[in-house]
């Protein structure tokens, strides 16, 4: 029933009994009042069953999805336990669930849960839904005992599945405790059906029909009444009841004395149970307790006999609160109610022996193959040594996919034990990265103590050293170094990067795929980050071949989101788009949704776009971004949108909305691995540059203590010292020559230098913009043309456009005179003719924009749009049209409302598009 | 911080709950009902009890920190 894919395997055999639609085991009683309210509810979108262990909402919905061949639907279900708060595996399970009923969908977010690093969920979410949308058959999805779920991101995450569920759709949440999910909403909103303890009682005349009708047990109303009165109608009771009565001659004695006994229902009737239990029965009850599920040969490591198949047949033949988990019979777990009472009582009486059945059940888990539940056992037991070592060997698969379980497993461990072991330190190191540093830097430094102790004794003695996996420790000076240098990279330390990287790719094995993309990648990230991008590139990209060997496509894009960042500082532009374009069109070949991180990739080409002056396709690019969603990319992306959005706004000449958008772009930055190239703040200075606003563009020099005369010309700096120097500029023409230009122009010969050496064409293009306009400003055109002209052989070839003409009318009066004129002469002009930007942007209608408006501006409304595209504010608007700032934001949100935009900038836009301006 | 807590349940609970239930010790009442009373280190600690306690589907009718209520009376100054 569950597909034969990779992904099952790697959640090992067990996936299928969890999503297994448990049999109708207890009883035979058809609770159809109930089931009537079921098909009722299923109208609407989340139906609840919220009531106390034992009372057959497993059965009911079992039923329910099983039933007669009218109501038959089609459903996925999960029966969830405490180990499923991991949201990764859980929403494996539920994407796994609903292929069961609609193998069509599901492969791709199956794909990206198991990679190591997993797109938002909402992501993997809306993939989903839009796959399911495309069915038309009812489905259902029930998620069986969703109390044992704590983690908060499930719960947002299944809210946000709740709120955008495909029509056709229906969730069912089963569990004992109200779920923190929006139910007063979704109540208030008619989305939401209930069940509640009240309503799965056993009225009087469904226990008259279950115990007289399907046990046969022929009690009078009177029985009845007082059995449904001393169980309250539970259902668990009734059936432990009736259980106790059958075969029994004094029935009506026995109802006799369980109504007049105040013991705790279940404790009573499963002691009159147990008690009619041969011992040998009794005792494999108690001993298979400590278990959450059971097979034969299971059962029999643990109770070192051989009658385990048996045993489990015969409980559940007589209907002993074993639920089967798969249809050949194979596994069994007991009613959860039932398995309480067992583990209690075996705690109670055999102390003792309940840590050593969970050592048989850590070993016999650990033998067959499912390192996980050996592990949950082996702490069970509190054999803490054998958790440690089962840990240690599955730790590379496990931090390969599930880091945070890896977490909860590590931390349940004392401290000495891991400190006595150097691989599973190292293991659990990576696994604190980048969240907690010092405590990783604090585990390294004890693994790295032991290797240095270990090396100092003969090989054979290890000392106090535990070790477990041979093969791990052998290479694990390599896997030391990877840490170190993921280490120093989430420091910012970059020597100590390139040191500990390089370190890793000379120890590590050829074969070792894994740490070896990691040291690439990260090789990569600190060459970028000290300006050597030719070597960055090369690490980088040998990283992502390695990494991509071990079978992990989730790198694909966030790779080449860095690659091509590099390209485009390097100046390769037309490169840069052609890696950004790739895994696009990789994914439109394979068919189906958009791969995560895609909103990334368009803002990478917008900014390409913007470069080329191709401002039509750099906005559009950023709208699919946006269209895209919140959770269209990487949150330590999301600021570049903003840039991207601002730089247009800039070309409109829109400067205050530029600023609003940079604001924006401050407030979404998040530190990444990746080097902050291109500073925010930065990005602010120069539109005060250009605003003329330069006392504040000085106070950011200050702030960040920049001067013309720096020795530090590194390339993380080189972004604020070409903004310096245009700011310099632009004060030496704003005070009319003034302050000296020789100190600017010593610094962009710097500049200059230090660019040519590191190969980064991107910014020497803009360098020799600014020396050109550094001459000019001193009136040494001839020596301005000179840096002009070797500037325009240089961005010529990948079509560079901005760079020069959003330096204004200084750079177009040097075009002017560069036009026509030795080798550069006809890019010149080309340069020049792109001057007024805005203008030929209306020349060019947005295919995405319809020719003519549903509902045509008013005069008024033209008037405000023309006064937004001027730059003003709307308390400016209303002093010059002397009306309240109130109607003029009532007259821009009409705008905005005919337009289909959302802010000043696309309206700017589209108006110039529709031709209203 | 460890407290004193008592809770008491519906129904009679035997004593081998104890163990299961935070080590509470279990005190069986006339009325019919459970009062399940001992040191609880800790607000996680005492929700785990809680849980336990829906577990076994047996109603929870009261809960108190019997130190805190005469440590309160003394609090209001009459």
């Amino acid at each position: 029933m569950v597909d034969s894919s990779g992904q099952a395997a790697a959640l090992g055999p067990l996936l299928e009994t969890k999503l297994y639609i448990p049999g109708r085991h207890l009883g035979l009683l058809s609770r159809s009042r109930l089931i009537e309210r079921l098909n009722q509810g299923a109208q609407r979108k989340l139906t609840l069953v919220s009531a106390p262990a034992g009372s057959g909402k497993t059965t009911l919905l079992a039923e329910w999805l099983g039933g007669t061949a009218a109501s038959k639907r089609a459903a996925g279900w999960i029966s969830l336990d405490p180990g499923d708060n991991n949201p990764a595996l859980f929403w494996t399970y539920v994407v796994a669930a609903l292929r069961t009923a609609r193998p069509d969908v599901g492969e791709r977010a199956l794909s990206w849960l198991s990679s190591a690093r997993p797109p938002a969920i909402e992501w993997v979410l809306t993939s989903l839904i839009n796959e399911l949308n495309a069915g038309d058959q009812p489905l259902a999805l029930v998620l069986d005992d969703y109390h044992v779920i704590d983690a908060e991101p499930i719960h947002s995450a299944v809210a946000f599945l709740v709120e955008h569920l495909p029509p056709r759709m229906h969730l069912v949440v089963a569990t004992r405790s109200d779920p923190p999910l929006p139910l007063a909403r979704l109540r208030g909103r008619g989305d939401l059906a209930e069940l509640r303890a009240s309503d799965l009682r056993f009225t009087s005349e469904e226990a008259a029909a279950f115990l007289n009708e399907a046990m046969g047990l022929g009690l009078s109303a009177a029985d009845v009444a007082v059995l449904v009165a001393r169980t309250e109608g539970w259902v668990v009771g009734l059936q432990l009841a009736a259980l106790s009565m059958q075969g029994r001659e004094e029935r009506p004695s026995f109802i006799r004395a369980f109504a007049g006994d105040h013991r705790y229902v279940v404790d009573y009737l499963v002691d009159e149970v147990l008690h009619r239990q041969p011992d040998r029965v009794r005792e494999f009850l108690l001993q298979t307790s400590v278990l959450d599920r059971l097979s034969a040969p299971l059962c029999d490591a643990l109770t070192g006999r051989d009658d385990g198949r048996g045993i489990l047949e015969s409980l559940e033949r007589d209907n002993l609160f074993v639920v089967p988990l798969d249809d050949k019979r194979h596994w069994f777990r007991y009613h959860h109610l039932f398995a309480d009472v067992l583990r209690a009582r075996a705690l109670a009486e055999q102390p003792h022996q309940v840590p050593v059945l969970h050592l048989r059940a850590s070993q016999w888990h650990e033998r067959n193959g499912l390192p996980s539940d050996a592990v949950r056992h082996a702490l069970a037991a509190a054999d803490f040594g054998r958790a440690a070592g089962l840990l240690e060997r599955a730790g590379r698969a496990i931090l390969a996919t599930r880091q945070d379980a890896f977490l909860d497993w590590a931390r349940a461990l004392p401290d000495e034990v891991i400190r006595a072991r150097p691989v599973l330190g190292v293991y659990y190191a990576l696994a604190l990265l980048p969240d907690d540093l010092e405590a990783a830097e604090a585990r390294l430094r004890d693994a790295e103590g032991l290797l240095d102790r270990a090396s100092e004794r003969p090989e054979a003695d290890r000392g106090e050293m535990v070790v477990v996996d041979d093969e791990a420790f052998e290479s694990l000076p390599g896997t030391v170094a990877v840490v170190r240098a993921y280490l120093a990279g989430a420091r910012r330390d970059v020597p100590g990067t390139v040191l500990f990287a390089g370190r890793a790719l000379d120890l590590l094995p050829e074969g070792d795929s894994l740490w070896r993309g990691a040291a690439g990648a990260l090789l990569g990230l600190a060459h970028w980050s000290s300006g050597d991008l030719e070597e960055a590139c090369r690490a980088f990209a040998e990283g992502m071949a390695s990494l991509r060997m071990t079978g992990d496509v989730s790198h694909e894009i966030t790779g080449a989101f860095v690659l091509a960042n590099i390209r485009t500082a390097q100046g390769r532009l037309r490169e840069a788009a052609r890696i950004y374009e790739r895994p696009l069109e990789l994914a439109a070949g394979r068919g189906g949704a958009v791969p995560p991180s895609t909103a990334d990739l368009y803002v990478g080409l917008s900014e390409l776009r913007y470069e080329h002056n191709d401002l039509d396709a750099a906005v559009r690019y950023l709208r699919s971004s946006q269209e895209l969603g919140e959770h269209g990319g990487l949150p330590e992306n999301r600021y570049r949108w903003y840039v991207a959005m601002a730089q247009i706004a800039q070309a409109e000449g829109n400067l205050d909305r530029a600023l609003d958008l940079l604001d924006e772009a401050q407030r979404r930055y998040v530190r990444s691995p990746d080097p902050d190239v291109r500073p925010v703040a930065a990005v602010k200075a120069r539109v005060w540059v250009r605003q003329g606003r330069l006392a504040e563009a000085l106070g950011w020099a200050h702030e960040r203590g920049l001067s013309a005369d720096d020795d530090d010309l590194s390339y993380l700096r080189e972004f604020e010292h070409i903004t310096l120097a245009r700011l310099l500029i632009a004060r030496h023409r704003s005070d009319r020559g003034d302050s000296a230009l020789r100190e600017v122009r010593a610094l962009l010969d710097r500049l200059q230098q230090a660019a040519e050496e590191g190969r980064r064409l991107g910014s020497l293009i803009e360098i020799l913009v600014l020396q050109a306009l550094a001459h000019q400003a001193q009136g040494d055109v001839t020596r301005g043309l000179a840096s002009l002209e070797r500037a325009l052989i240089l961005a010529e070839p990948e079509g560079y456009v901005r760079t020069f003409v959003d330096e204004g009318e200084a750079m177009r009066a040097l075009l002017g005179h560069a036009a026509g004129r030795g080798p550069a002469g006809a890019y010149a002009r080309r340069l020049a003719s792109a001057f007024g930007e805005p203008a030929r942007l209306a020349s060019t209608p947005l295919p995405a924009v319809s020719a003519e408006l549903a509902e045509p501006l008013t005069r008024r409304e033209v008037e405000i749009l023309r006064l937004i595209a001027a730059g003003l504010r709307s308390k400016e608007i209303a002093d010059h049209l002397c009306i309240s700032v109130f109607t003029v934001k009532r007259h821009i949100a009409n705008v905005y409302g005919k337009l289909g935009v959302g802010h000043r900038t696309e309206a700017i836009v589209r108006a110039n598009a529709l031709r209203l301006l | 911080m460890t407290d004193i807590y008592e809770l008491r349940v519906q129904g009679h609970l035997e004593d081998h709950w104890s163990g299961w239930l935070g080590g509470l010790s279990v005190q069986r009442h006339e009325d019919g009902t459970t009062v399940l009373v001992g040191p609880v280190v800790d607000q996680a600690a005492l929700h785990g009890v809680i849980g336990r306690i829906r577990d076994l589907g047996v109603p929870l009718l009261s809960m108190r920190r019997p130190a805190h209520e005469i440590g309160d009376g003394g609090d209001d100054g009459r």
